[in-house]
């Protein structure tokens, strides 16, 4: 077998490090000096990312069947603790201090939510080869009554992009643990029956966000806003982009965001279609190899975890995107290596340390 | 196979973008090109107004107002030098400043930008009408902090300044930029995330001769969150007249609910020549007296004789006395070969009379009895040398000695006179007025430590409830009420001494301290509540160096009258 797993580490590396160079770029001329500047902080978090890559794949991803519910409690007690200390402080808190620096549990719920459920399909041991033949409660029902406490949670931050991916993870999960088509697509019927009642659980907000998201033009000066900024950051950087350290969108603040949630934005706007093209290139293979690496084991556990990472990189990477380029609505994800925060690097290093010893043990 | 299905969906995805890139970059990318030009491309800012501060009637003490910059347009300037002419006549500014100013600042920039701050009325309008003869500017309104109040409760609320490396580092998380003013000291600080405003601006498409071709974009600015708090402007106001020229602090306290009702530091300093005069701050910040400190929660003090019942409910409680107990005070006492004094000879002296007098022999022998390690677990019990976790920043902790804690930190040995000194106050014992009046409503609310706060709601919403945080410490009753009736006669009786402060027809329950510091005069403490029956209010008020507890008590006595005066009970 080819070395898969030297090379995600290698793409998860490069793309970090073009997010770091974006990141420079954007708080470029900043005239107050700071001690540590985000790209620094960035830099820290990307090492940390690193140490607890290596961490996991030094270790044995197998073991993970035997803490998975454990795992699943301490995300819990997380997000919970994330719940309360937000209401003592009054507003949308995401973050929990843990010694000096701030992290954000929903990210982790993520990768939480597929080694549950990935547990939960396989099933008496990770060297389970079959997948069960479930009926639809414990095919469809239990899995989502899994998630469901983490989703609320998240939601409650408010922070609907991350719930909404926690969903997808439930999705694709449920998918490839060979659940019986018939039962999805029955579900995913009662969801088109139920959405209209989802829809008065929504924030002001977000159900603006997702009005303007189907007719941009409805409110222009508003929300819509960002999404323009954002297109025109995109547009002007043309084939061959303005230059490193020559985006003017992100750099005289027009772009909201831009070091963020539209950091590809950013990006695209100084390195142009190439640039861009190289960007998705890597993003690409990133998934390929994972999906290469997952069907390169047999074990139903281990494989779960495997696409169920996959398809979380896919999902955040495809609507990250879409959104800057104005395809889908501004909910508010971080598109993974590249968006500065150190929860999102930490997480999705050590997701690709999973994937690497996937490969390693196989 | 499902994942061959995933993978070809993966491809699609991708290509989808691809397409869409290819669209936006390479189709539309050189309309979007010219549009993105920082000369076919304006911002201008629209500032939105920080939320107002009021107090808990409604009464604004913190509101905005306008002030007016003169922006230049420096692309639609063809002739410098005739159009400075040209406004330097209209501003009354001599025309080879408004030049230097002019190159200075602008030069060729392609963005808008403020060549006079801070215009006068009137000017701003003469120009706003002289439009059309000089196109190239524009008046741009900016919200100021305006203090209807002048210095009044100028530490509870804080001033405003360009954001520090400091807070940037610990908030750019939070979506602070280097270019904001954010909020120093008081509730300008601590709730700075609620008052600040988004700003908004107007971004136009001009066309090379700088001339506006159409908007692209605008977003309203909108302001940040008014906050309501517990204060009662009429009460901060008597609080700091009373003050007046001491230095020192006043915390007065809803005893129930741990809501602050008026907290006044002398000296204090007025926030708006804080904010916006940069000459003032800095005279401020290198003062000796220190005006921007808030002595009611960063000042710490030893509490002297203030803490005396503390030690009276630790006698009580673990029975090394009972209201019967008489010690003989002969003036002094010996304690290993030292003589530590009191303040007069009280003779034959029970809890009640030591209280009424404040007799240290009595205490020190209680103290001696009950041992410092029992006095730093009542000290702690009572709240002192840890955080009363008041929602403003830069409160301080105050100390609390402990024997074990000498030995770890300083390798020392704890001697009996240091138990004697504990038991009044005296010592290492630190504490700041803000934990002494919680420790004093305490005797107030029988038994509750409560957690002191000066915010009630934040926009609409009340936040009481989040704010009340009740601790039940297990006190007996009629422990509580002994030491609160000698408390009443320290005001009552002839002999108290707080009997300055009797006024009639109303019951104060209270006790003085006088708390000795090396080589200067003494700290005049008061600290009570009142009425006895159906306590309204705790106070404390701490005067530095003030020598006698009586000018405290007249402090005391001052904004009592007047809260009765003005029925405010």
């Amino acid at each position: 077998m080819k070395n898969y797993h030297f090379r995600i580490f290698l793409i998860s590396i490069l793309i970090s490090i073009l997010g770091v160079l974006t990141i420079y770029s954007v708080r470029y001329p900043s005239n107050v000096w700071i001690p540590f500047p985000l790209y620094i902080r960035q830099i820290i978090w990307i090492f940390l990312g690193l140490i607890s890559l290596l961490f996991m794949y030094r270790w044995d991803a197998r073991k993970l069947w035997d803490i998975a519910y454990i795992i699943y409690a301490i995300t819990l007690i997380l997000l919970i603790m994330v719940d309360i200390l937000g209401h003592i402080r009054l507003g949308a808190q995401r973050w929990l201090k843990i010694l000096w620096f701030n992290f954000q549990p929903s990210e982790l719920a993520k990768l939480t939510s597929i080694i549950v459920l990935a547990r939960y399909f396989s099933y008496r041991s990770f060297k389970d080869i079959r997948s069960r033949n479930l009926g639809f409660i414990k095919a469809i029902v239990i899995p989502l009554l899994i998630i469901l406490p983490f989703m609320f949670l998240i939601l409650a931050q408010p922070d609907l992009g991350t719930s909404l991916m926690l969903f997808f993870i439930y999705l694709s999960l449920v998918y490839f643990s060979g659940v019986k088509r018939r039962y999805i697509f029955i579900f995913i019927l009662i969801l088109i029956f139920i959405s209209p009642l989802l829809w008065h659980f929504l924030k002001d907000y977000q159900k603006e966000r997702l009005l303007v998201f189907v007719n941009p033009d409805k409110d222009p000066l508003g929300a819509g806003y960002t999404m323009l900024q954002s297109k025109i950051a995109i547009g002007s950087g043309r084939l061959l982009g303005k230059g490193w350290l020559g985006g003017t969108q992100g750099q005289l603040r027009f772009l909201p965001e831009a070091h963020t949630d539209f950091i590809f934005s950013s990006f695209s706007e100084e390195w142009g279609f190439l640039g861009s093209l190289v960007l998705l290139w890597l993003y690409y293979f990133l998934i390929y190899y994972g999906i290469k690496i997952s069907l390169s084991v047999d074990e139903q556990f281990v494989r779960l975890l495997g696409l169920g990472i996959v398809a979380l990189f896919f999902i955040q990477i495809f609507i990250n995107i879409s959104m800057t380029l104005g395809m889908a609505p501004v909910v508010g994800l971080p598109l993974i290596f590249f968006s500065y925060g150190g929860s999102s690097i930490l997480v999705s290093f050590l997701s690709v340390g999973i994937l690497m010893n996937i490969h390693k043990k196989r | 196979m499902s994942v061959r299905k995933f993978l070809i969906i993966v491809g699609i995805a991708f290509w989808v973008l691809v397409l869409r890139l290819f669209h936006l970059q390479l189709i539309e990318g050189k309309k979007l090109f010219q549009l993105s030009q920082a000369n076919s491309i304006r911002i201008q800012k629209l500032k939105g107004a920080r939320g107002r501060i009021f107090d808990r009637n409604g009464t604004v003490l913190v509101d905005n107002t306008f002030s007016y910059d003169l922006v230049v347009y420096p692309q639609q300037i063809d002739n410098p030098d005739d159009f400075l002419k040209k406004l330097s006549s209209v501003l009354g500014i001599p025309f080879g400043d408004l030049r230097l100013r002019f190159q200075k600042e602008i030069g060729s920039s392609a963005l808008p930008k403020a060549l006079v701050k801070a215009l006068d009325k009137d000017k701003a309008i003469i120009l706003e009408e002289l439009k059309f003869k000089l196109p190239s500017v524009a008046i741009q309104t900016n919200p100021k902090r305006y203090y209807p109040y002048g210095r009044l409760a100028s530490h509870l609320l804080g001033y405003l300044s360009s954001i520090d490396y400091w807070r940037l580092n610990m908030w750019q998380d939070y979506g602070y930029s280097s270019q904001d003013t954010v909020g120093f000291g008081g509730i300008e600080e601590r709730y700075d995330y609620y008052l600040k405003p988004q700003d908004g601006g107007i971004q136009l498409e001009v066309d090379n001769r700088g001339r506006i071709r159409r908007i692209l974009g605008f977003k309203l600015p909108s302001p940040g969150k008014d906050i309501y708090l517990t204060i009662d402007a009429r009460i901060q106001k008597i609080a700091e007249e009373a003050l007046g020229d001491y230095t020192g602090a006043v915390v007065i306290m809803e005893p129930f609910t741990g809501e602050i009702m008026a907290m006044a530091s002398s000296p204090n300093f007025s926030p708006f020549d804080c904010s916006y005069n940069p000459s003032i701050l800095k005279n401020m910040l290198s003062e000796t007296e220190a005006p921007l400190i808030n002595r009611a929660i960063s000042g710490v003090y030893p509490p002297g004789s203030v803490f005396k019942p503390v030690v009276a409910v630790a006698g009580l409680e673990n029975k090394r006395i009972d209201k019967k107990t008489t010690f003989f005070c002969e003036g002094s006492l010996k304690i290993g070969n030292r003589q530590f004094g009191c303040w007069e000879k009280h003779g034959a002296q029970n809890l009640f009379w030591a209280i009424v007098h404040s007799c240290d022999v009595f205490f020190y022998k209680v103290g001696l009895s009950l041992g410092a390690d029992k006095l730093s677990e009542y000290a702690l019990k009572f709240g002192l040398g840890k955080a009363t976790y008041v929602d403003l920043p830069e409160e301080k902790i105050g100390f609390v000695p402990h024997p074990l804690l000498r030995k770890k930190e300083k390798r020392q040995s704890w001697f009996e006179g240091d138990t004697a000194n504990f038991s009044i106050g005296q010592g290492e014992l630190l504490s700041t007025p803000l934990q002494i009046v919680r420790m004093i409503s305490v005797f107030a609310n029988k038994g509750k430590l409560v957690r002191p706060y000066v915010v009630k709601s934040i926009g609409n919403k009340d936040i009481s409830s989040k704010q009340r945080k009740i601790i039940s410490l297990p006190i007996e009753e009629s422990i509580l009420n002994t030491i609160n009736q000698a408390m009443e006669a320290v005001v009552s009786s002839p002999e108290g001494t707080a009997h300055i402060l009797n006024i009639d027809g109303l019951s104060i329950a209270g006790k003085t301290g006088t708390a000795q510091v090396s080589k200067k005069q003494p700290h005049a403490w008061f600290a009570g509540f009142f009425p006895v029956e159906n306590p309204r209010y705790s106070i404390c008020v701490l005067l530095e160096h003030a020598g006698s507890s009586t000018n405290a008590c007249l402090v005391a006595k001052k904004i009592i009258e007047r809260i009765k005066e003005e029925s405010l009970l």
